[in-house]
């Protein structure tokens, strides 16, 4: 009977010795956040590419939090699109547009107690110019496209030459991408400025960055240099900051209903159901177009391929409704998409009557083509289908509409779903026919990181999508946007410019880029910057 | 038991060393080009490179040296513990796993725990019913925790117990708090097979005749469960529980996912999507390794919980 009673005895101790790490980690359990903590879920770190570098970031959840952290010399007015003074007071423009001085304020420290002047601001740029060098196809590089070197004048002035002009390069001192850090982070390896060793002189300072996981910003003390579009002028309200990355949109609705998220900011906007939970627990939505490109699909026209021919090219623009994309997929107030850019980005230009839904035109235009529709409604020339092939990384129930859309004019649209490593190499070896990709930036100059094969992050993609024809007039217009800084001058190339992708048929726009977040009541004085990013320099927590 | 145990330790390298040859095949020798997929999983477009940047990268990924040379010289790194380093954001391999793994030790270890205890109490509690009506529907009821998809339970259970009563976070990695709901739902489709397979194995034992001479030395029904039933029952999970570690491995990738957890499963799912492939090498080859350790283990335990399976030397 002893013996047995030792038995038990063994699993008990089994099954302590077996709970042991549950209790361990209980003590390791953290405190909760504070009052004075803003908590933010976003739906997803990027796993291609790691990086917190405000010069590598096109990520933009990420600028989101660099937005807080590092600031740049001038600012963009959110309602206007007008570049504003920051850490640059005022700037000259010579009348050539190749020479830029800058007047910087003189009461500027970066977070690790260094001064902001005319030196750091050459180290800043000297450093990313370096970047593009190594790594050519860094997000950065068109933001500093025909940058030559800068000069210290003196402390407060900073002359910076570019060998060629580029127009959008003002707006490019006013993001993220061209944001000053310390000279001391640029001692530092771009690997480790990836990882979150990014010094600046913002409100708010990055205490911890795990990938995928989430990020922590705490307030930096002393703050008193916000630019105009902001409007507290000190320190911020809150004292931190809790980022992270909830990848399930039920959990992060939930959380947010529970309140354990003051703000949840998915990538894609809310649906009618989802922002009707959400509202119904005091949420305020806000939106904003963002600026660049609207969610375009673009063809593949090299040779053999369905979309090499113009005729079908064009009676696809004509076949894709568009207002009832945004009705169907959205809600009744989402705006409709009418050009290859969102409105809310500088010299858009409305294309709405090249956009017009025509399914009769689209049609005829396929019958001339030669392309006749079959018994199964689709239509064939010489036993060959029109089947076209979308290459995507997930699909939605927008790409499903659209299927359903083209199939009313005998188009076939087949969407294949591949992960993020084949997608490059489709995009290498040409194996799609319509492909979508978007970029955010305030300037239309943006559109040459994806559709000017000269500066694009994936040149087969932006060589591709034009008919040979067309590619050497794009480029001229590319051009001449950057050459003048005449804003006259500049928006009648851009102007061209998207009459020429949409009338050709280089760009498919499928719907106006919004983006949403959902703020809870407590939460206030939420504002978008220009680059539909947030300031939480504003934002005070009222509990 | 020297040489038996020297065999099976033999046997466990053949595995590993299966596991990880198939998976570099697969992942190495399938169709595309694995330089431009590397080069796409580490950000960098290739289409900005001249030829001459591309040998450079050819080489620095180790692809120039011909199919073999790279197998060779990876699986001498992985002899040396030495994973190679992470396409996507260049780290060595062996740190992301070590910073991943700590958190999925702690999910799986505990929904390990939690599926035995729970299964075998469960299977416990059923076989000592009398009322043959109940014992018959309680039987039925682990096949459906083993049916359900653990996305749903985790949802479900995130809606109860986290929304609704608000007893625990519904995500992260804050200690003991955010470990109890991914490990419950985790440990219910194992907890539930094992539930299984005790009840199936109850039931033969108490059909065996030494039960009958128990019964009739006086002994009550549960002492007879307690003594002579449960440790001639036991032995069928034992094997199971080395089994579930397998299944563990992806349903942590479901669950991590539910849960905003990060570890393993999490790791490996990025790595997938990204075609990080020196990354999923590693994972797939870290995850065999413990489906080995654990089933040796199991394997050399058996004649301590059985002492009838003992290994003598053969008689020459």
């Amino acid at each position: 009977m002893n013996c047995r009673k030792h038995s038990w005895f063994k699993y008990i101790c089994i099954a302590a010795l077996a709970f042991a790490p549950l209790v361990l980690t209980a003590c390791h359990r953290k405190a909760s956040a504070d009052d004075n903590t803003l908590r933010i879920a976003f739906a997803g770190d990027n796993t291609t590419l790691v990086s917190l570098d405000p010069f590598q970031v096109y990520w933009i959840e990420h600028r989101v939090v660099l937005r807080n952290v590092v600031e740049s010399l001038t600012d963009q007015n959110p309602d206007t699109g007008e570049i504003i003074p920051w850490l640059a007071k005022t700037w000259q423009i010579s009348p050539d547009g190749l020479q830029y001085i800058f007047t910087l304020r003189d009461d500027v420290t970066f977070s690790d107690g260094e001064k902001f002047n005319a030196q750091a601001v050459k180290i800043a740029f000297d450093s990313d110019e370096a970047e593009t060098v190594k790594n050519p196809g860094v997000f950065g590089a068109t933001y500093l496209s025909g940058y030559a070197h800068a000069d210290v004048i003196d402390d407060q002035h900073v002359r910076i030459v570019l060998s060629r002009p580029n127009a959008a390069f003002l707006q490019a001192t006013s993001t993220t991408n061209l944001a000053i850090l310390a000279p001391a982070s640029y001692a530092l390896t771009a690997q480790q400025r990836s990882r979150g060793a990014i010094v600046g002189t913002g409100p708010f300072i990055l205490q911890s960055y795990v990938p995928a996981v989430g990020l922590t910003l705490i307030k930096r003390k002393g703050y008193a240099w916000p630019s105009k579009a902001v409007t507290n002028p000190g320190e911020a309200h809150i004292d931190k900051i809790l980022v992270s990355y909830v990848p399930e949109q039920y959990v992060r609705d939930g959380a947010f209903v529970q309140g354990s998220i003051d703000i949840v900011w998915p990538r894609l906007p809310f649906s009618d159901t989802e922002s009707g939970l959400l509202k119904s627990h005091g949420a305020t939505i806000y939106s904003r177009s963002l600026p660049g490109p609207a969610y375009n699909l673009f063809p593949n026209t090299s040779a053999g391929r369905l979309l090499a021919d113009p005729a079908v090219r064009l009676a696809l623009q004509k076949s894709i409704d568009r207002p009832g994309y945004a009705a169907t997929i959205y809600d009744a107030q989402f705006p409709v998409v009418e050009s290859v850019l969102d409105r809310t980005t500088p010299y858009f230009k409305s294309e709405k009557q090249n956009l017009a839904y025509d399914p009769h035109g689209a049609a005829q235009l396929l019958d001339a083509a030669g392309w006749k529709l079959g018994q199964d409604g689709y239509r064939y020339k010489n036993g060959r289908a029109l089947a076209l092939e979308e290459v995507a990384q997930a699909q939605s129930p927008g790409d499903e509409l659209l299927q359903d859309q083209l199939r009313k004019v005998g188009i076939a649209l087949k969407i294949t779903v591949v992960v993020p490593g084949t997608y490059v190499s489709d995009i290498i070896h040409g194996n799609y026919d319509l492909i979508g990709s978007y970029l955010t930036r305030g300037d239309p100059a943006v559109l040459q990181s994806f559709l000017d094969p000269r500066f694009a992050l994936q040149a087969k993609l932006a060589l591709d999508a034009y008919d040979p024809a067309d590619l050497a007039e794009a480029e001229q217009l590319f051009d001449a946007g950057l050459i003048t800084t005449d804003t006259n001058k500049r928006a009648a190339a851009y102007g061209q410019l998207q009459d020429l992708l949409i009338k050709e048929g280089v760009a498919f726009p499928i719907y106006e880029r919004i983006w949403q977040v959902a703020v809870a009541k407590n939460v206030q004085g939420f504002t978008w910057t220009d680059e539909g990013f947030a300031s939480f320099n504003d934002i005070e927590i009222k509990r | 038991m020297t040489g038996y145990i020297l065999s099976r330790l033999g046997q466990a390298f053949l595995v590993l060393w299966g596991a990880f040859t198939v998976t570099y095949l697969i992942l190495y020798l399938l169709p595309g080009d694995p330089l431009s997929i590397m080069l796409g999983a580490s950000g960098i477009q290739p289409g900005s490179l001249s030829p001459q940047q591309l040998d450079v990268l050819r080489a620095q990924y180790g692809l120039d040296q011909g199919v073999v040379a790279h197998y060779f010289s990876l699986l001498g790194g992985y002899l040396q513990g030495d994973f190679g380093r992470s396409l996507a954001d260049n780290d060595p391999i062996r740190q992301l796993l070590f910073a991943r793994a700590a958190p999925s030790l702690e999910l799986a270890g505990s929904a390990v725990v939690l599926s035995v205890l729970a299964g075998c109490g469960f299977a416990y509690a059923v076989s000592l019913v009398t009322w043959r009506p109940l014992r018959q529907a309680l039987t039925r009821l682990p096949a459906l925790g083993l049916s359900t998809p653990v996305f749903w339970t985790g949802l479900l259970l995130i809606q109860i117990f986290a929304f609704d009563l608000g007893w625990f976070p519904a995500t992260g990695n804050d200690g003991i708090q955010s470990l109890i709901l991914p490990a419950v739902t985790l440990a219910i489709p194992s907890g539930a097979t094992f539930a299984q397979v005790l009840l199936r194995s109850f039931g033969d034992v108490w059909r065996e005749p030494f039960i009958v001479t128990a019964l009739a030395k006086g002994l009550s029904r549960g002492q007879v469960q307690a003594r002579h039933v449960l440790r001639n029952a036991l032995l069928p999970v034992f094997t199971l529980i080395g089994l579930q570690i397998g299944n563990l491995v992806f349903e942590a990738v479901l669950v991590e996912t539910v849960f905003a957890r990060v570890g393993v499963g999490r790791l490996a799912q990025e790595a997938v999507l990204r075609q990080d492939m020196p990354v999923v090498l590693a994972i797939v080859t870290l995850a065999a390794a413990i489906f080995v350790v654990i089933n040796l283990i199991v394997d050399l335990l058996y004649p301590v919980f059985d002492p009838r399976i003992t290994r003598t030397p053969r008689v020459t």
